[in-house]
């Protein structure tokens, strides 16, 4: 799958006109010799196959190509920003997940009244407010009141702080763009889960357990939570996708150093092993997003657990 | 709210904006590209009755902006001007347009850029870059998913094999990665026309996946239906054959994903063309409009710069509420 | 020249197998003779699951069958494809159990009747609309359905459509697969009157396919009886249904005349 992944996007990138050097011609300090060694020297020159072929031995190798942009194998560059970005996306899973399960709990549990109309009015604005008006609002937000700092994943002075200053620092920093990113994800989720709640609520076994007078909020954990386990498992490896999505642009619009600002740059670089590398980064994060997943299904399904063993 | 009346509600929201956006040039009330250097970031004009000593104007009118009193983006009216707001005028290139005031007053109902650029003019000639990308990219999108998913249900055997194994490529990648990524191949720098083009390929041809998936799983079931055995029989072409029973039995799909998937193509404009990679700067989209608030003092000083982040929102919800009212029965219980 | 001459429809030693997904296979027919006289109507009888209805789609050419020949009107038809088929295809039509799925529901009753003659773009379109009002009164469908969409029609109704539509191209042979499923007794002594008719006016050949023996009795001149992929017994079918010989053909027959619930769940080969 990746090596298709890889093939695919490498052989697109061929056919992309001009590359890093062609920008660099336009500098008047440079003459054209100089170009023309520096692309004998990255191999720019060889033929098709054989470039690919390289690049793949350097993605073997872990160095995932090289950024000419910055002069370093892409891998170097790649791993601090991909950790960052897991830190904000798993941090804002965690927070909209935390948020969007006892809501929709309450909204499968009550479907009319005002908590209901009020959560299925804001789920539907949410819906359709785009994530960049959301993520610039908070910055707002945040600018005009001073509560939260904007931008990058650390202060000034970030080196000089003991552990435990940087770790506030870092979570001070981290507070914007996960809200963003988690009131991005909250609609879907809390669709989905009041979905799947309800439904197990309507199952004859919840019927039979309020008849034996077993108290609601113990219904609710002990038998509707899960038996909607395993669709709501499946809806997080659905989210995935349209999380490192969204996780692209709140990174970009709020200067968080992850994978996507990277992206950027490298695509206005014209820096096409870097982009290939990101694109390929956010490849590996979704399939082994989805293969947590599908442990965590068998983690939580006895019948799927019966039917391995 | 019934479905059927959201359904219709949103209609009319959709069809007034599309309807505004087609008409900008008459709507408008000056050039998008026109600038006013000496008004950057102008607070929208304010439309008077009473002059400033309390006179009454039987006709709206604006009084004009004191250049010389505007300093550091403060600005002051010049009360010694008013000005008359004209309907049917005639712009500086004898076009017809709604409105308008004489010099040397401006009406900028919704202030301007950063470059004194009519922010309303902008919004609509920008709305008609910004819309027309997603019907088109979903045209695009739709159109190739529904030949590929079409082709791969009906034949089966290796053109299925081929299709879906693409499919299952480009559903692995995340789409917004994706779309970054094919934008990463094309040039940077092109003028507004082509970048336009190429925006609404990029996005088509990155997301005929989905749309793909859908119709083959339609297509698998509609051609072991018992007239398309009956046509096969009395040696229909499969051409016939698609265009009499299988094209009719993908139309209500079609719709539906038609109004799931032009809000998100209007989004991926917005969002490339907000990030730099999308439509130049010179062409107004909405995209290209927002990117001004990548500024601080932009995004906390002026408002009326996020109208068009705000004008997505009602777009958004008119569809999102068309994609439940025309989804079949089956889909919406789900 | 195929083996019996006088024949209309020859079937000689037909098999298909199908792959299962995990190794092993499927054989839904095991080597079927059948024979069809011209003017005759045969009834391939077997339970669901028997294969009739593949063979059914098999002599339709809707499905490749693994070996064997089929002769019509003197002619081998599985080693033609294509374009060598496509004239033999028109002489024989397969009528498809009334269900929901036979017509096409958003067409309406004349739309469906000259389907046959836009697909193989026979004649104007004026002629054609004449020619598939005179189908529909020919299988007795009064001209006020012509507007109607299959959903409006009822199930007698929508089998005379079906019929008239397999009609349309002229063909020699009908093959019948549940013609008579789900039709209330009356509507099933009307569809057997129409196919009597039709075979005296149009001289056309009948093979019915199904898994009830006493109706087929009434409608066919000869029975054959499939049993799990094979014929396993043949003839006349008044003697068929009198004197059964083969254990299985008297399931069927005790199956006829008892309750359907009460049928036998063993297949006795």
């Amino acid at each position: 799958m990746l090596l298709a992944v890889s093939a695919l996007t490498f052989l697109l990138s061929e056919w992309a006109p001009g590359d890093f050097f062609d920008e660099m011609r336009l500098d008047p300090r440079l003459s054209d010799e100089t170009v023309r060694a520096l692309r004998e020297r990255h191999g720019l020159d060889r033929p098709l196959p054989e470039r690919y072929l390289r690049w793949l031995v350097s993605v073997l190798q872990g160095h995932l190509g090289f950024s000419f942009a910055y002069g370093q194998p892409a891998a170097a560059l790649l791993w601090p920003r991909a950790r960052n970005t897991l830190v904000l996306t798993a941090s804002a899973s965690a927070l909209a997940w935390l948020a969007a399960l006892p809501l929709g709990c309450a909204w499968a549990r009550r479907r009319r009244g005002p908590l209901a109309a009020a959560l299925g009015g804001g789920t539907a604005v949410l819906l359709a407010v785009p994530d960049v008006v959301v993520a610039l609002a908070l910055m707002v937000a945040a600018l005009r009141t001073g509560w939260l700092p904007v931008g990058g994943m650390a202060s000034l002075g970030h080196e000089e702080m003991t552990a435990a200053a940087r770790l506030r620092d870092l979570a001070a920093h981290l507070a914007l763009p996960a809200l963003a990113l988690a009131l991005g994800m909250l609609p879907m989720l809390l669709r989905h889960v009041r979905t799947a709640v309800a439904g197990a609520l309507d199952e004859p076994f919840v019927l039979a357990a309020r008849a034996h007078g077993i108290p609601e909020w113990r219904i609710l954990t002990r038998h509707a939570l899960p038996a909607a386990a395993n669709p709501l498992v499946s809806l997080f490896g659905l989210s995935l996708a349209s999380l490192l999505s969204m996780s692209l642009l709140v990174e970009a619009v709020m200067g968080w150093p992850g994978l996507g600002p990277l992206l950027l740059e490298a695509i206005l670089a014209r820096d096409f092993h870097l982009v290939l590398a990101s694109v390929l980064a956010s490849t590996v994060f979704l399939l082994g997003g989805n293969l947590a997943a599908d442990l965590l299904l068998v983690a939580v399904d006895p019948r799927i657990r019966a039917e391995g063993a | 709210m019934s479905r059927r009346a959201a359904g219709l509600a949103s209609l009319v929201v959709l069809v007034s904006v599309h309807a505004a956006a087609l008409a900008a040039g008459f709507l408008a009330p000056y050039d998008p590209a026109e600038q006013n250097r000496t008004m950057p970031f102008a607070p929208p004009t304010r439309v008077r009755l009473f002059e400033a000593d309390g006179r009454f104007h039987g006709r709206p009118f604006v009084y004009a902006l004191d250049e010389a009193a505007a300093d550091g983006g403060r600005y002051e009216e010049d009360h010694t001007r008013a000005c008359p707001v004209r309907l049917f005028v005639r712009g500086p290139s004898g076009g017809l347009r709604l409105f308008g005031v004489d010099d040397p007053a401006r009406l900028f109902l919704l202030g301007t850029d950063g470059l004194g650029r009519d922010q309303l003019s902008r919004l609509l000639h920008g709305a008609r870059t910004s819309l027309a990308a997603g019907l088109l990219a979903t045209g695009v999108a739709l159109g190739l998913g529904w030949l590929l998913g079409v082709a791969a249900g009906y034949y089966r055997g290796w053109v299925d094999a081929v299709v879906m194994r693409a499919v299952e490529l480009f559903l692995a990648l995340p789409w917004l990665y994706l779309l970054f990524g094919v934008r990463a191949l094309l040039p940077l720098h092109v003028p507004p026309g082509r970048a336009f083009l190429m925006i609404v390929l990029v996005i088509g041809l990155v997301d005929w996946a989905r749309p793909a998936r859908v119709f083959r799983g339609l297509v698998l079931s509609a051609r072991e239906r018992g007239y398309v055995l009956a046509a096969r029989g009395f040696g229909a072409s499969d051409a016939f054959v698609i265009r009499r029973h299988i094209a009719p039995a993908t139309c209500a799909v079609a719709a539906t994903q038609a109004a799931l998937l032009v809000p998100q193509y209007v989004l991926a404009e917005v969002t490339l063309s907000f990030l730099g990679l999308g439509i130049g700067e010179a062409a107004p989209s909405w995209g290209n409009m927002l990117s001004a608030l990548q500024q601080y003092h932009v995004l906390v000083s002026y408002w009326w710069m996020w109208l068009p982040g705000l004008a997505l929102v009602p777009v958004l919800l008119a569809w999102s509420a068309l994609a439940d009212a025309v989804a079949p029965p089956e889909e919406a219980a789900a | 020249m195929g083996p019996e001459s006088g024949a209309l429809l020859a079937v000689r030693g037909l098999t298909k197998v199908y792959p299962r997904r995990r190794g092993g296979r499927v054989e839904a027919l095991r080597g079927v003779d059948l024979t069809v006289g011209r003017r005759r109507a045969l009834a391939l009888v077997g339970q669901s699951g028997s294969g009739k209805s593949t063979l059914a789609r098999c002599v339709a050419r809707l499905e490749e069958a693994t070996s064997g020949e089929v002769w019509f009107e003197g002619v081998e038809l599985l080693s033609r494809r294509g374009r060598a088929l496509r004239p033999w295809r028109e002489r024989l039509q397969l009528v498809l159990q009334d269900s929901a799925t036979a017509l096409d529901p958003r067409h309406d009753a004349a739309a469906i009747v000259r389907e046959p003659l836009d697909a193989l773009g026979r004649g104007t379109p004026a002629e054609r609309r004449a020619r598939a009002a005179e189908l529909m009164e020919k299988v007795g469908l009064p001209a006020a359905c012509a507007a109607r969409r299959p959903r409006e029609l009822s199930g007698g109704e929508r089998q005379r459509l079906a019929i008239a539509r397999a009609l349309a191209v002229r063909p020699a042979l009908l093959v019948l697969d549940e013609a008579f499923a789900g039709l209330d007794v009356s509507v099933q002594a009307q569809v057997a009157r129409l196919l009597d008719d039709l075979r005296a006016r149009d001289g056309l050949t009948y093979l019915h396919v199904s898994h009830d023996l006493a109706l087929m009795a009434e409608v066919a001149d000869d029975v054959a009886v499939l049993c799990e992929g094979r014929v396993v017994e043949a003839g006349p079918a008044q003697d068929v249904l009198r004197h059964p010989q083969h254990p299985h053909t008297r399931a069927l027959v005790a199956a006829a005349a008892s309750l359907p619930a009460l049928a036998p769940q063993e297949r006795a080969c």
